[in-house]
């Protein structure tokens, strides 16, 4: 898998039939950024994003993704609902294989996947109505004949998102943080979508707001029977909303798991340095934090081997060569380290 | 606040959903914080008074006999009948001025209109579509601004000849520069923002998030633009017409004046000088002032949040 570009062109992407069981598939999933410069705008460097992901989602569950900044689980979110074009690698989204979508297909395919945004602030458009903000999803998709049809399925929303009917007649500069991220659900369920991505929607808002937004992602996927992939950097939050959590370091997932089995097992140096991070409400309780020592490597040149082996307190010399895969560690747990 | 205090307009007065709507947008709020400046609303006035002596000299309502004079009634000094004299073929100073205004105004719009079509276009497809798209527009307009605009547009006039209709199109294709040159940054920054994202993920097409999602984003920098350009183009014309290279000598326009004056000062006869030049400084004053306001209105980052 760790090649250099030049073998990259010769390598066939491994074709996968699509597993029934899950919902969302993802094999083998890269994203790399050109960056260009030089004389004549060459691509001199390339930042690999996503490194060759491979997940799967069930119908109905929440997978958490969890990483620091920068370690590519925002653009892994946005490759698989086509924001970004995946550099290679497949998606399958119930049984469809979204990265061979275009145009019209494609536009119809997004019925079925949406997003919300991080920041409820710059997600939506400050010229427009929240009425026009929800209604345009309809409105694109032809899905009522009637203006109407449209209003009365644009309250519906409003209603079901928990904010007042006449928020339709205002602009979003109007409301709070919390409020704006309901306008941008209402949005995003307009269409009736199967699945969601949660791209860290309650990061940009206040503690107490961030309980009531979770609370509603909860209920609505309960009431609608939605799947999400939630990416997050609290871990508090993904592990109350999540089924099963990925954690991901510099472009590649290194270990996944069910909820309660990762927090409580961790087996990847990552997870545990992670886990160890979070605060405990218990003053005497001792502090066993792992401190991780140096930066994130640039994800331009990533290190040999693990990418991992640099900050890693196991390290051992073959962590520098080998590239460890996702391997199941213990029952229904994947952990991609050669020592788990 | 201003949710409360509208919320409290709603309860009170009873009005339609789309007055409810118009008064909450942030052109409404704009206009609310241009109507509080003092000095915007009194340059828009002296502005309105412009366009009326503009169009009633076009409506034949000012002064419907400016081109006639008599050579007995030349240079006359200033009187009552005539406050700034009579010049050269006798005609009145004061009505050359007045249709002057005329020309002015309507170079200025025809003009920065030209330059607003060409930028905003340009500007949007150039931002918006990046590659090869983008380089064939910044090659285009760095061209033109490599050029001398003094060099340019009298190269123009020459090719195009004399006349107004010639005066509009040299001036509004050679000044849609600047305005091409913002629009296509902001649409760089837009078309990335995450409005335009969750645009994408619903399926809109390009026209519809550059024209429904961005342009609406930008257009109060086209506004502000508009206006610069407006007194940009007057201040032009003047300068091609002093230069024998504008509009006919038989169109009255100040720059026209100021070309017949520099002969008329050591008569001395200071009439054509100082109506141009206080009907220039008063449109041009008034119309800076405005623009200033303006540009301060639309400001989101002056907003009061």
């Amino acid at each position: 898998m760790q090649t250099t570009p030049n073998e990259k062109s010769f390598e066939l992407p491994p074709l996968k039939v699509p597993d029934p069981n899950a919902f969302i598939q993802v094999n083998e999933l890269t994203k790399e950024f050109p960056i260009k410069g030089g004389l004549f705008s060459r691509q001199i460097a390339s930042v690999k994003a996503v490194q060759g992901v491979s997940l799967t989602i069930k119908k109905g569950e929440t997978l958490g993704l969890v990483g620091e900044s920068g370690c590519g689980k925002s653009t892994l979110g946005r490759c698989i609902i086509r924001l970004i074009e995946p550099t290679s690698g497949q998606i399958f989204i119930d049984g469809q294989d979204v990265t061979k979508k275009q145009g019209e297909d494609l536009r119809a395919l997004r019925r079925k996947m949406q997003i919300i945004f991080q920041d409820p602030y710059a997600s939506l458009n400050p010229r427009m109505t929240v009425g026009s903000i929800i209604s345009e999803p309809l409105e694109i998709h032809n899905l009522f004949d009637s203006k109407k049809d449209r209003q009365d399925r644009v309250k519906q929303l409003v209603e079901l998102v928990g904010l007042r009917p006449e928020a339709v007649n205002r602009y979003p500069h109007e409301f709070s943080g919390g409020q704006r991220q309901r306008i941008g659900i209402a949005r995003a369920l307009a269409v009736d979508p199967s699945f969601i991505v949660c791209d860290e929607p309650v990061s940009a808002l206040d503690v107490s707001i961030q309980a009531q937004v979770i609370n509603l992602l909860m209920d609505l996927q309960q009431r609608l029977g939605l799947t999400y992939l939630f990416i997050a950097h609290d871990l508090k939050v993904v592990e109350h909303i999540s089924n099963r959590v990925a954690v991901m370091y510099l472009g590649k997932v290194v270990e996944m798991a069910e909820a309660e089995e990762l927090y409580r097992h961790p087996s990847h140096p990552y997870s545990r340095a992670l886990l160890s991070a979070i605060p405990v409400p218990d003053p005497r309780r001792k502090d066993q934090r792992i401190i991780l020592t140096g930066d994130v490597p640039s994800p331009i040149r990533p290190p040999s081997g693990c990418h991992f082996h640099p900050r890693c307190p196991d390290m051992i010399e073959e962590c520098k060569t080998t590239c460890p895969s996702l391997r199941e560690t213990r029952p229904a747990h994947h952990t991609a380290c050669i020592r788990a | 606040m201003a949710a409360t205090s509208n919320a409290t307009m709603t309860a009170a007065v009873p009005t339609t959903a789309s007055h409810a709507k118009m008064r909450n947008s942030l052109w409404w709020d704009a206009f609310r914080r241009l109507k509080k400046n003092k000095v915007a609303v009194a340059s828009f006035f002296v502005i309105c008074v412009y366009v009326l002596i503009a169009l009633g000299a076009k409506l034949g309502l000012l002064f419907p006999d400016v081109a006639i004079g008599s050579p007995s009634m030349q240079y006359l000094p200033w009187s009552w009948e005539h406050p700034f004299g009579t010049d050269v073929l006798g005609r009145d100073v004061l009505a050359r001025a007045v249709h002057g205004t005329a020309t002015a105004l309507s170079v200025g719009l025809i003009s920065s209109g030209i330059s607003l079509v060409i930028g905003l276009t340009l500007g949007a497809l150039a931002g918006y579509y990046g590659k090869w798209v983008d380089g064939l527009i910044v090659w285009l307009y760095t061209t033109i601004d490599s050029i001398p605009y003094i060099l340019l547009i009298p190269a123009l006039t020459f090719v195009l000849g004399r006349g107004l209709i010639n005066v509009y199109i040299a001036v509004g294709v050679t000044s849609w520069v600047t305005l091409c040159r913002l629009i296509r940054g902001e649409f760089m920054k837009h078309k990335d923002r995450d409005y335009v994202m969750a645009a994408k993920v619903i399926g809109a097409s390009d026209v519809r998030k550059i024209f429904r999602h961005i342009l609406p984003n930008v257009t109060h920098l086209a506004f502000v633009q508009f206006g610069l350009g407006f007194v940009a183009a007057i201040k032009i014309e003047v300068i091609l017409s002093y230069l024998g290279l504008g509009v006919d000598p038989s169109t009255p326009s100040w720059g026209i004046m100021l070309d017949d004056s520099k002969l008329e000062l050591s008569r001395p006869f200071w009439g054509n000088l100082a109506a141009a030049t206080i009907f220039m400084f008063g449109l041009i004053l008034s119309f800076n002032l405005f623009n200033d306001a303006l540009r301060d209105s639309l400001d989101p980052k002056l907003k009061n949040k």
